[in-house]
């Protein structure tokens, strides 16, 4: 009977996909199926549904992709030795020792998506695409462990664009250093292109929504006033780098308090993703927060009796965090309401916000606040001299639920609310909807709603398939 | 006639210094098995144990020294034979075996090292850094390899008091006090 009515869920699915004509952006949420395969273990260890971490999980990965407590007949693939570990004390006369994992650690993601979106013209007009974009990406990771304190993390990731054309991006990648001395989880160290953990908790990487929360990372501060909403071409100035080339340090205290601090390269036209820094600044950002109750963020329990549904917990978590920039000598093409063109360089900003977490069971409601300032100088783009200078601020909020219904079922809601620096310009409202069904543990499906509600001519229906394999 | 007097009279002389054997089972937590284990008896005050005549030999074959773990006594001569194509070498940083390096040697050749002092002595091949074993020299000949299932077997130990000890190359070493007369058990479990 069990078996007839997930059949009949499956084939619902399936059919959703093949006859809704929805639609939405490119996002990155990802399960990594490498770790399966090392531990031979499920995707349900780390994930209720793929790519939100649970507790444990979110412990794993602070943890280097290491278990806590980790024993080495944990690891049913036997890792290649690099060197005997008796090499470690005979360092520095002899390299090292690591070790390589026992397989190569690949793994791809696959996802079909299809788009319903519309949008509203220059002149008010409604316009309706309707894209199937099979595939819409594949991402190849390699992710894994070397010795007892390396990992890595790489995620090659190749689109197809609705125009036609295709994009390969390296999405992630970067070596983590573990554990680096003094007490178990105080000293960590992680190096290349990566999500910030500044961003733990509401990066793209570690949401159940399909699409990222556009107004903490898409609002584009350049503008003649300030800016004006979220970005919408390829040379936007960034609020927040969701991936950056970065050197960070973080660790967890006392097994619930986590701080993040990081340099990474500035941000410039075609944010982070496209800019290798076109000056000598650097950027640096910060977090420090909180758990309360639930597992630790280490993977113990301190004595919390937790309950056996690993999605499942009862705690709050809060922080604060900080991003400080320097944007000298990038220059963005902007033009005054006369249509003149000017240079404008985001000379410095800042950011500021909070971020709080509470699961209550499979309940889990998440937000944040953040407000950033720019100190924005416009030039004459011939003569180089100074025209203007304006300090615009902007704020963005958002707060989105979870909930697990069971295993296979979850929902999720968003609202988000962005208001541009520029005054003159709109406040931007977003809601967002996603149903996220697994089919099978490494087969999702996930519909989800975006809509803009100053604008209701501006939504998209996604339809989406994802394989982990 | 005489004979059965002969027979009767020798095990007369015998059934004072009848041996009896340790056996037991140990746990190793933390590790894929107990294969790596040496059990054995600690020194045994006012006894000492002449080196054995004959060498006890590790083989280093298809990259590999074999077998991991080599128990000996005290003063027994190891030979290490390079079996492989390719050149070998043998060398410990353990000062309890003199930090000894043996060189480099080719296929078919041996050479050789005397642990005159109780040790357990990592071995490594600089060639190879991957290659790693173990001789771990006990001070009294009542030693044995621990299988992997964690059982283990001592055969012809005296009957009598003695400190039975245990050693792994990941795990803490432990040891116990036994009395030893006849099938005597003893378990261990050791972690890291």
């Amino acid at each position: 009977m069990e078996s007839s009515k997930r059949g009949l869920c499956i084939v619902f699915a399936l059919f959703a996909v093949g006859c809704l004509f929805f639609g939405a952006g490119v996002p990155t949420a990802k399960g990594v199926p490498a770790f399966s395969r090392k531990y031979q273990t499920s995707c349900q260890t780390c994930h209720a549904i793929f790519p939100k971490l649970n507790p444990f999980g979110q412990a794993f990965r602070l943890n280097g992709y290491r278990m806590p407590g980790e024993t080495e007949e944990m690891v049913k693939q036997v890792p290649v030795s690099l060197g005997s570990e008796a090499y470690e004390k005979l360092w520095p006369k002899m390299v090292y020792p690591s070790t390589l994992p026992g397989n190569v650690p690949l793994a791809v993601n696959a996802k079909f998506a299809d788009l319903y979106a519309s949008a509203a013209d220059d002149s008010g007009h409604q316009v309706l695409h309707n894209d199937f974009q099979f595939p819409q990406e594949l991402n190849l990771f390699a992710a894994g462990t070397l010795g007892k304190h390396m990992s890595f993390f790489s995620e090659l990731t190749y689109g197809e664009l609705p125009d036609g054309g295709t994009e390969v991006e390296i999405e992630h990648a970067r070596l983590d250093f573990v554990n680096a001395f003094g007490p178990e989880h105080l000293f960590n160290f992680r190096l290349g292109k990566l999500a910030p953990n500044a961003w733990d908790g509401f990066q793209e990487m570690w949401i159940m929504t399909d699409s990222g929360i556009g107004s903490f990372f898409d609002y584009n501060p350049i503008g003649f006033n300030g800016g004006t909403g979220l970005c919408d071409s390829d040379s936007c100035g960034v609020a927040l780098p969701a991936n950056a080339r970065a050197i960070e340090m973080y660790g967890i205290v006392a097994h619930r308090l986590l701080y993040v601090v990081g340099v990474d390269s500035p941000i410039g036209p075609g944010g982070s993703f496209d800019s290798f820094g076109s000056t000598t600044q650097k950027d640096a950002y910060a977090r420090i927060d909180y758990k309360f109750g639930g597992l630790a963020l280490d993977g113990t329990s301190t004595g919390v009796t937790l309950p056996p549904e690993n999605w499942k917990e009862t705690s709050f978590r809060l922080g604060v965090l900080g991003y400080w920039g320097n944007g000298g000598g990038v220059n963005y093409e902007v033009t005054d309401p006369a249509g003149e063109t000017f240079n404008e360089q985001d000379r410095t900003f800042h950011r500021y916000g909070i971020y709080g977490s509470v699961y209550v069971g499979s309940l889990n409601v998440f937000g944040g606040y953040l407000r950033g300032k720019d100190n924005l100088e416009i030039f004459n783009p011939e003569s180089n001299v100074l025209f203007a200078a304006k300090s615009p601020s902007y704020s963005a909020w958002f707060v989105q639920s979870d909930y697990v219904f069971a295993p296979p079922f979850q929902a999720s809601v968003r609202y988000e609310q962005l208001t541009p620096g520029d005054s003159t310009a709109r406040l931007s409202k977003i809601f967002t909807a996603n149903f996220s069904f697994l089919a099978y543990a490494n087969i999702k499906l996930m519909l989800e709603y975006n809509g803009d509600l100053v604008n209701n001519k501006n939504y998209t229906f996604t339809t989406v398939l994802r394989a982990a394999f | 006639m005489r004979r059965s007097v002969l027979v009767l009279l020798a095990l007369t002389v015998a059934l004072p210094m009848a041996a009896g054997d340790l056996h037991g089972k140990v746990v190793c937590k933390g590790v894929r098995d107990c294969a790596d284990a040496v059990v054995y008896v600690g020194a045994i005050a006012g006894k000492s144990f002449p080196a054995p005549k004959d060498h006890a030999k590790m083989d280093q074959k298809n990259l590999v020294f074999s077998p991991h773990i080599l128990p000996v006594l005290v003063g027994t001569t190891v030979d290490f034979l390079n079996s492989d194509a390719v050149l070998h070498n043998v060398f410990t940083p353990e000062a309890c075996a003199e930090k000894f390096n043996l060189g480099t040697w080719p296929q078919g050749q041996t050479k050789s090292y005397t642990f005159a002092k109780e040790c357990a002595a990592v071995l490594l091949c600089k060639v190879h850094p991957e290659m790693e074993a173990y001789v771990v020299a006990v001070p009294t000949p009542y030693f044995t390899s621990v299988k992997a299932d964690g059982s283990f077997h001592i055969g012809d130990v005296p009957d009598g008091s003695y400190t039975v000890k245990i050693w792994h190359p990941k795990l803490k070493a432990a040891e116990k006090p036994a009395t030893v007369a006849g099938a005597t058990e003893v378990d261990f479990e050791i972690a890291k």
